[in-house]
């Protein structure tokens, strides 16, 4: 813990002198020296981070190891993404040998009062649900009395469980089985009636089946699940990654993707303020970057290299993947949508 | 006089042995059947019906066979994982270097190779582990420093079977030099506790000793790479099945080549180094070559502490969104590697009874 005191008082000083023109910290200057950032994700889950035939991780997570790498270094491909499990990877984050991690880390309170960790940005919002064949004529989790659930040992997914039976007064028995394709196998052979997991892996597991149709995810969320971006405390740092997150939430309800944003910046002047703010060449960004210790372009990188949020949505686990998530159905969906995705301002 | 040679075995004689009787027909009859039928799935999947390398990933989708175009696509990911797709030759040349030493090992417990002697061998081995850490690691003569969690695949399980056996070695003749000696009864004793404590524990606990409990005992600062925890690990745990293989060997020895070498006037580190340790060993192959079997496909095991092995690399191969359908095919990857290397060794079994049986008439 050591290193993590330092890294507090080494910020904290940083923040009195004040009188550097960057704002810039310890981990932000590390990202530099290396030119490559860090990011740990996890290694197989489908969607999220999964590397593909070269052995590049791709996926929803693995784009928000880009999208830091693209607003601080200027190029997305700088991002040296890790595979490595939960609690290494944590560990790994704290002894200061990774600079963030995206690996669909619930932030809870306990989590976020422990040393060494900061969590900056909620880039998913999941929820535990249920999934049971069609035959079993089941339309709500509240007709599960008495049922047999197939689940993840030792996880939170269980304790969950075990909390909201009991709180309906149903009784249910677990199947505890530890690795993850013999549980579905279990499941889709008829072992158990239930299977219990985060909805979005509900939705990817449900594709293993030889018959996706015969299987349906019931209404109920039975916990809130914020996926969040995990960082090594520095303010600069965490600031760089909360407001990249917050431009591709802006070119989100802006209309502005990869695709079109060069077409936008060719022809700047015509645009709304709120676009210029966020690209022109004196705005809000730069001014922005200029604190922060960025590139100048840095909103322009992010959203060319890596896109907006609906489009990496789309991209990994959207309706044209295998997953088919409709984004609009999701608490993903964007504010005015109902949704939680709240664009902060940028200016 | 030269003994007549006994006539060859007559044709009769394999009919009699195969149908001799009602009994034995029938169940010739029976493993016949399943050795075709199970030839006939395999064929079926393998070749009939499968969709050839040539032809586009979507074809595979309509045929029930193998889809080769998968081995074209995923092949080297199964194989490397996420080392950096450019450095493919590192991890490969690593691999190559690790799998031709096991192999002139093998070939020369059984007899072949006899002008590579042990002090080559020895001298090979203290050669080519640095060599393989240094060439995946990089970091010196512009290769680019790779970290240990993009080492995957094929490179760490045998890092972790090859490179662990050859250490645990070493370290088991010791151990079962200790437990047969009795001049130094305190590091005897240790030898035992050692020994019978970790036979007596799980290979997964120790396992996750290595990886959790074994960075707390480091000074602070420093850290050890899950790889390298797991590495040391299983040294500890292979040495104590190598120690008692080894001992099965010294304690077969008759008390008299002990006397015979005390009556020379060797000391005793010669008498164990040229007399006793040289029988001991050449008669507990068999057990080891068993034990290294035991070891190599234990290996596997490292994937519950998230070391991505060959099995594992497979697995994620077909986690990628699309792809799940292609399980068997991964799975079929793996399983002919194991296959194949097991039967080297399996092979290595066979030839050394053959061996000894020979030597014993």
């Amino acid at each position: 813990m050591t290193t993590f005191k330092s890294l507090v008082t080494a910020t904290a000083s940083s923040l009195v002198l004040g009188a550097a023109p960057a704002l810039a910290g310890p981990v932000m200057d590390d990202i530099k020296a290396k030119d490559s950032l860090i990011c740990l994700v996890s290694p197989t889950a489908p969607g999220f981070s999964v590397p593909d035939s070269q052995g590049v991780f791709q996926g929803f997570n693995a784009d928000f190891c880009r999208m830091a790498a693209a607003a601080i270094l200027g190029d997305a491909s700088k991002a040296d993404i890790r595979g490595v499990g939960f609690s290494d990877s944590m560990k790994t984050i704290v002894a200061g040998e990774a600079h963030m991690g995206s690996r669909s880390i619930t932030r809870t309170g306990t989590r976020d009062a422990d040393e060494g960790l900061a969590f900056v940005a909620t880039t998913f919002f999941d929820g535990q649900g249920f999934m049971v064949p069609r035959s079993l004529g089941v339309a709500s989790a509240a007709e599960l009395d008495g049922a047999s659930v197939c689940a993840e040992d030792g996880s939170t997914t269980l304790l969950n469980i075990a909390d909201w039976f009991g709180a309906k007064g149903m009784s249910y028995r677990v199947e505890n089985i530890a690795d993850k394709t013999a549980r579905l196998e279990a499941f889709f052979s008829g072992k158990c009636d239930v299977y219990a997991s985060d909805v979005t892996a509900l939705s990817a597991d449900r594709q293993l089946s030889d018959t996706p149709g015969d299987f349906v995810i019931l209404p109920e969320v039975i916990s809130n699940e914020p996926l969040t971006l995990v960082a090594r405390p520095d303010q600069a740092f965490e600031a760089a990654l909360f407001w990249s997150f917050q431009v591709m939430l802006n070119a989100d309800s802006l209309g502005i993707s990869s695709a079109n944003i060069d077409e936008i910046m060719s022809q700047l002047d015509q645009k709304t303020p709120a676009v210029q703010r966020m690209f022109g060449a004196d705005s809000a960004t730069t001014d922005m970057a200029a604190k922060l210790g960025l590139p100048a372009d840095w909103a322009y990188q992010v959203v060319k290299q890596v896109g907006s949020y609906g489009e990496v949505f789309d991209r990994h686990l959207g309706a044209d993947t295998p997953f088919g998530l409709v984004r609009a159905t999701t608490p993903n969906a964007h504010a005015a949508d109902g949704g939680l995705m709240y664009p902060f301002p940028i200016r | 006089m030269i003994p007549a040679a006994p006539p060859p075995p007559q044709r009769r004689d394999l009919l009699r042995q195969w149908a001799g009787t009602p009994l034995t027909a029938l169940v010739s009859a029976v493993s016949a059947a399943l050795a075709i039928w199970a030839i006939w799935i395999v064929l079926d999947w393998a070749v009939l019906s499968a969709s050839p390398p040539q032809r586009p990933m979507h074809a595979c989708a309509e045929t029930a066979g193998a889809c080769w175009r998968f081995y074209v696509e995923k092949s080297r990911f199964m194989l490397f994982g996420t080392y950096p797709y450019q450095d493919h030759w590192r991890p490969g040349l690593a691999s190559m270097l690790l799998l031709a030493l096991s192999g002139v090992v093998g070939l020369r417990i059984t007899g072949r190779l006899d002008r590579i002697t042990p002090r080559v061998l020895v001298a090979l081995w203290i050669a080519t582990i640095p060599a393989a850490f240094l060439l995946m690691g990089g970091g010196w003569a512009g290769l680019d420093r790779v970290d240990m969690s993009r080492w995957n695949g094929l490179p760490v399980l045998l890092i972790l079977s090859v490179i662990a056996i050859a250490l645990a070695f070493p370290l088991g003749v010791t151990l079962a030099v200790l437990r047969h000696q009795d001049r130094w009864p305190v590091l005897r004793r240790a030898a035992v506790v050692y020994i019978e404590t970790m036979r007596g524990v799980p290979m997964v606990t120790v396992l996750f000793v290595g990886v959790f409990v074994l960075p707390l005992t480091l000074p602070p600062g420093t850290r050890i790479s899950p790889v390298m925890a797991t590495l040391v690990a299983l040294i500890l745990f292979h040495a104590s099945y190598f120690a008692e293989d080894v001992r099965g060997g010294l304690q077969s020895l008759p008390e008299a080549q002990t006397e015979a070498a005390k009556a020379l006037g060797l000391t005793w580190s010669q008498t164990m180094g040229l007399v006793l340790l040289p029988q001991a060993l050449s008669r507990s192959l068999p057990a080891l070559v068993n034990s290294v079997i035991g070891a190599y496909k234990d290996t596997s095991l490292v994937v519950v502490l998230g070391i991505h092995d060959l099995t594992s690399t497979a697995r994620m191969a077909f986690s990628e969104p699309g792809w799940g359908q292609y399980a068997l095919e991964a799975y079929a990857f793996v399983g002919i590697w194991f296959l194949l290397s097991c039967a080297f060794l399996s092979w290595i079994g066979r030839e050394l009874h053959k061996g000894q049986s020979a030597r014993s008439h």
